[in-house]
């Protein structure tokens, strides 16, 4: 009976360690054990089947098959939210965190990607009127560990905010809403990046540097706060 | 004598020539003023996957893209990441296999139009609509609806029967005969990519067959539940929570934009569109 209890303490205090680092008035989106609540989108040109995993507690994202990419999406819309979610990139490879994201992946995108513009503010599938870069990033990114990011996105027109290990990075408001139908809300997406075609095409180019072989994103603590409940 | 001969034996090239160019190209037009072109029977290869890899000299080339370059230019895979990229892709090639298209079947020239759904259904559901956009392809229509269009039709017009092409008569009018996957340079000639908006309809080149805007501007429906695999299966499912959807649409690109992509609905939905099949 006692290494039950002992077993079943070590789980408690295993899963509110998990929970815990969400910040107060967060809702988890992800809950450690595995992908309820999101699905992979089938109409992205990033691949229509993903390889997104849960490991020992982490949303793993790791190419499989060979050069396919996918993009993970929350089952739920959001208009105006703030975002809280912890990474952990491999480097080489090309991955990004999607916000307001449509079905087939059109996106603002937070890049992540190292070494390169993590935290900048990017288009995804669509041209977006505004980016942003992250600045200061040699003294806040802590290298090969878990860093935090907090999103924030609001308006019609958006407003979007990032932090990165609580530090302001940029604030950006665009001058227009740029997405096709002009969205006002969107799913939260994770992408693992193609690197290779079905098969090699004169005249085409693939993507080698985008996905190291057995390269992988790690994401967890991901909770998000619904501004347009308020 | 020899004169008579002669003539007989050029009529004869003439007309055979005819039924030959005929056979395959021969388009007729419906009471809603639908074009669709018949297609002949034949084979292709569905689901060859081998993914390229390259040597590390490649990736050096390729350092002009500015997501490689954001990356460090000339960096490519060190002799470790090489091997596992050979490894990987070999492991994951799959040869594909034989799909045998054994009837003669029309497929519609181009994608179902806000004109024809509106004779065919009295009602347009179409995300990008206006006075003038009768030529512009139907869109935010579920597999459902897409149902209903071909049932309203074939009530219609009572004696030919109209469907939704399977995925493999879709893939094979739309590899109009090549065996391989598509250069990026034609898909871009051929496909309503990377706009905010969808085309008029033929606006772009036609494929080997005359079909238009098979790849692009907005993703077509097909008859076949999703198997959720990157291609489909030899015997496609008999059900499922998804149904297929081929050729990508304007928010594509080089990509997805080719007639292997095998996807799924619901997608967009102000993307998502038709093309139709009337049997021989």
């Amino acid at each position: 009976m006692k290494i039950p209890y002992i077993l079943f303490i070590c789980i408690s205090l295993k899963a509110s360690l998990v929970f815990a680092q969400i910040p107060e008035g967060f809702v988890p989106l992800f809950n450690g054990q595995d992908l309820d609540g999101w699905h992979i989108s089938r109409t992205s040109h990033q691949g229509t089947t993903g390889n997104f995993y849960v490991d020992n507690g982490v949303l793993t994202a790791k190419q499989n098959p060979f050069g396919q990419g996918s993009v993970l999406l929350t089952d739920k819309k959001y208009a105006d939210f703030e975002l809280y979610i912890e990474a952990k990139i491999d480097s080489f490879c090309n991955g990004g965190i999607f916000i307001r994201s449509t079905e087939s992946a059109q996106a603002y995108q937070i890049e992540l990607i190292l070494p390169g513009k993590t935290g900048a503010l990017l288009g995804e599938a669509m041209q977006i009127s505004q980016s942003a870069d992250a600045r200061d990033m040699e003294r806040v990114w802590k290298a090969d560990d878990w860093n935090s990011f907090r999103i924030r996105m609001t308006g019609a027109i958006p407003t979007i905010t990032l932090w990165i290990n609580d530090v302001m990075m940029w604030e950006v408001t665009q001058p227009k809403n740029d997405f096709t139908a002009g969205a006002v809300s969107g799913m939260i997406g994770l992408q693992l990046h193609w690197s290779a075609t079905y098969q090699a095409l004169p005249g085409g180019f693939n993507m080698p540097g985008a996905w190291r072989p057995e390269g992988a994103h790690r994401f967890r603590n991901i909770g998000i706060k619904n501004l347009s409940e308020k | 004598m020899i004169n008579i001969t002669s003539r007989i034996i050029v009529v004869l090239i003439i007309s055979t020539a005819t039924i030959f160019s005929a056979w395959g190209q021969k388009t007729i037009t419906n009471s809603i003023g639908m074009e669709l072109i018949l297609i002949a029977p034949g084979n292709m290869m569905v689901g060859e996957f081998k993914p390229p890899y390259v040597v590390p000299e490649d990736t050096v080339k390729d350092a002009k893209h500015p997501i490689i370059m954001a990356m460090g230019e000339g960096r490519g895979y060190s002799t470790r990441e090489f091997e596992l990229a050979r490894q990987m892709a070999t492991a994951d090639s799959k040869p594909g296999f034989k799909v045998a298209i054994k009837r003669p079947y029309y497929i519609g020239k181009y994608e179902v139009t806000q004109g024809q759904w509106k004779k065919v259904m009295g009602s347009n559901p179409s995300t990008f609509k206006s006075d003038d956009t009768d030529d512009l392809p139907v869109e935010s229509i579920t597999w459902d609806q897409a149902q209903a269009f071909v049932a309203a039709l074939n009530k219609m017009e009572k004696t030919r029967r109209y469907r939704l092409p399977t995925e493999f008569e879709w893939e094979y009018a739309a590899r109009s005969g090549r065996t391989g996957d598509i250069p990026w340079p034609e898909i871009q000639k051929s496909a309503n990519l990377n706009k905010k908006t969808t085309l008029r309809v033929g606006e772009m080149a036609p494929n080997a067959w005359g079909l238009y805007d098979v790849l692009g501007n907005v993703w077509e429906w097909v008859e076949d539940y999703y198997n959720e695999k990157m291609f489909a299966d030899p015997v496609p499912k008999k059900n499922g929570n998804q149904h297929v959807l081929k050729g990508a649409s304007f928010t594509g690109d080089v990509k997805n934009a080719t007639y292997m992509t095998h996807a799924a609905g619901p997608g967009n939905g102000w993307d998502i569109g038709l093309r139709i099949l009337m049997e021989k």
